[in-house]
């Protein structure tokens, strides 16, 4: 079975700050895996143990971050055979509409029986590349999945934790599939696979190659800005004697009232 | 801007269409809802305003929501244009909505807290995390909006109100997946969003004497126990359900205690929400103080003890 995980890079987000003009300061953030999608390389690698002879190549669209030999090493030493890149600087903060027309041209140049993807990115969170992805490709496609069941040749058992229920789906090959956070907890590459990683080949795709249609711009990004915080009382009892924390206590009390 | 002259509208939750149509009719003359199930279901509709059901019919168990797609598409290519389809942020709106889009050549926001019509349907919603709000305008003709709930208050049921009924053949989609079984989901054992009192800890907790201590605090005023990212990461003191923050829970309280909170911005955006914000922290530069409403600077140790006993005289 032919097996692709794709994924995005993202800003480490316990390094994103926010401007004083409340704009989002992301330059020292370092890109990262996206985690939502680190979900789905983990699914990649439990699938490819249940069918053998399987191969689990990961993909990325995007720009020059992608060169980066780290990030590179990074997602090879999650459990991918081989690693996929389609580098544009016109593919650097896509939308996401955009992103799964440049996913879904890629995805037609390597064969595939299985797409996954998370179910969001921890940068924009849109919720809708991966479901794009599949209904473009025009195959089954499913979000949500938070369990791999089974697995065979042309079919796939998954569960989908839902707000109100659980859905056990029959899901026939080819399809995409995005998973949620909770599907697995992602391993932590050891030393061996890093070593490993480094072996793993890498390829790239031209953009010519893609033979990609114009991209819609189906929606305008106006602004990303911290939202305005509440008026806070702001009083502050400094020290912890016995009457600093009455008044603290009667503070919290009225609060409760 | 004006209203739109229609407005599409459908939820897979009974629970949340009155608040979906209260959605349509703000933005739109005439709001038209899909409705898959009942006769009753399609008066239900009626009821909080619709004025167009466009029945889809009753749906097997083996069906999914999701195979209704090409049959909504094709209504909203045959309606007016520009078109808006509002439906609730649950993970299957969120699916039918991505499958829409590709459908229709839409543009789609998910998880919207705010729309607007200004040259364009306008929705807001969070990124990073919840550290920033993106504003996004949808430039095709047909926009698709899922709403994070509350982002329209619904109104009462006027169970004399009706409306013009149309049946739609089911067009059926090129990929289905099949449903062979649902269950009951298992209740969540806490849900914090939902929590009207949060004490939250964090590093300078110290002990796992002192977050027993936490415990028995949360206890006297029948507060939820959170926390910060490292306790239940690093620590694994408190499950991963309770860590508020960035990719973790966002609260709405009418009361938040931080206790050993240092205040980073990743925590704080789920604390934000709050009514009132209390901490106690040793370090009077923490960053936890600006966002304060009352504020000790203190020992742990010394306070914790000392406010369980003043909480419960």
């Amino acid at each position: 079975m032919k097996i692709i995980t794709c994924y995005k890079l993202v800003p480490e987000e316990q390094d994103i700050s926010i401007n004083g003009d409340g704009s989002v300061e992301t330059s020292k953030a370092a890109p990262k895996i996206n985690p939502f999608d680190l979900n789905a390389v983990e699914a990649g690698v439990q699938i490819k143990s249940m069918v053998e002879g399987s191969q689990l190549t990961a993909l990325s669209v995007g720009g020059k971050a992608l060169d980066n030999p780290k990030a590179r090493k990074d997602i090879l030493s999650r459990g991918p055979d081989d690693l996929t890149l389609v580098i544009d600087e016109q593919f650097e903060a896509m939308l996401p509409h955009q992103t799964a027309r440049v996913l879904a041209s890629a995805a037609r140049k390597c064969e595939f029986d299985l797409i996954l993807c998370g179910d969001g990115s921890g940068d924009l969170f849109a919720q809708q590349v991966g479901m794009q992805l599949g209904e473009l490709l025009n195959v089954s496609t499913i979000n949500a999945v938070s369990k791999i069941v089974s697995v065979t040749e042309n079919t796939l058992t998954v569960e989908r934790a839902l707000d109100d229920e659980v859905e056990v789906l029959e899901i026939m090959l080819p399809a995409v599939v995005s998973v949620s956070a909770d599907i697995n907890e992602p391993q932590i590459p050891s030393m061996k696979t890093i070593l490993a990683a480094a072996k793993k080949p890498v390829s790239t795709l031209d953009t010519e190659a893609l033979e990609l249609a114009a991209l819609p711009k189906l929606v305008d990004a106006i602004s990303v800005v911290a939202p305005k915080q509440a008026e806070r009382a702001q009083v502050i009892v400094e020290g912890d004697d016995e009457a600093q924390i009455a008044a603290f206590a009667d503070h919290l009390r009225k609060a409760l009232n | 801007m004006s209203k739109l002259s229609n407005v599409w509208v459908f939820s897979d939750i009974a629970a949340r269409l009155p608040e979906t149509i209260a959605g349509g009719r703000a933005l739109g003359e005439k709001v038209s809802a899909f409705i898959i199930g009942s006769e009753a279901d399609i008066a239900t509709a009626y009821s909080y305003g619709a004025s167009h059901v466009y029945y889809l019919g009753n749906k097997a168990d083996t069906q999914m929501i999701e195979d209704f797609a090409t049959t909504m598409s094709q209504a909203i290519k045959d309606g007016e244009k520009p078109a808006l389809m509002l439906l609730p942020a649950t993970k299957r709106c969120k699916a039918l909505a991505a499958k829409l889009s590709v459908q229709l050549e839409a543009g789609l926001i998910n998880d919207a807290t705010e729309v607007t019509l200004d040259d364009g349907v306008v929705a807001k919603h969070m990124v990073y995390g919840g550290l920033a709000i993106g504003t996004e305008r949808i430039a095709s003709t047909v926009a698709l909006v899922t709403l994070a709930s509350g982002a329209f208050e619904p109104q009462a049921a006027d169970t004399s109100l009706t409306g013009e009924g149309v049946s739609l053949p089911f067009v059926a989609p090129k990929q289905a997946i099949t449903c062979i079984e649902r269950r009951v989901k298992q209740g969540n054992s806490v849900d914090l969003g939902k929590a009207k009192r949060v004490i939250a800890v964090g590093s300078g907790i110290g002990s796992l004497d002192n977050l027993a201590l936490a415990g028995e605090l949360a206890a006297t005023f029948q507060a939820e126990l959170g926390c910060s990212r490292p306790i239940a990461e690093t620590e694994k003191w408190m499950e991963r359900e309770r860590y508020v923050g960035v990719s973790g829970v966002m609260l709405k309280p009418d009361v938040y205690l931080a206790l050993g909170i240092s205040g980073q911005i990743q925590h704080m955006v789920g604390a934000l929400g709050s009514q009132t914000i209390l901490a106690v922290n040793k370090d009077k530069n923490a960053p936890i103080f600006q966002y304060v409403d009352y504020g000790l600077v203190g020992d742990i140790n010394k306070v914790l003890p000392a406010l369980i006993q003043a909480m419960k005289a």
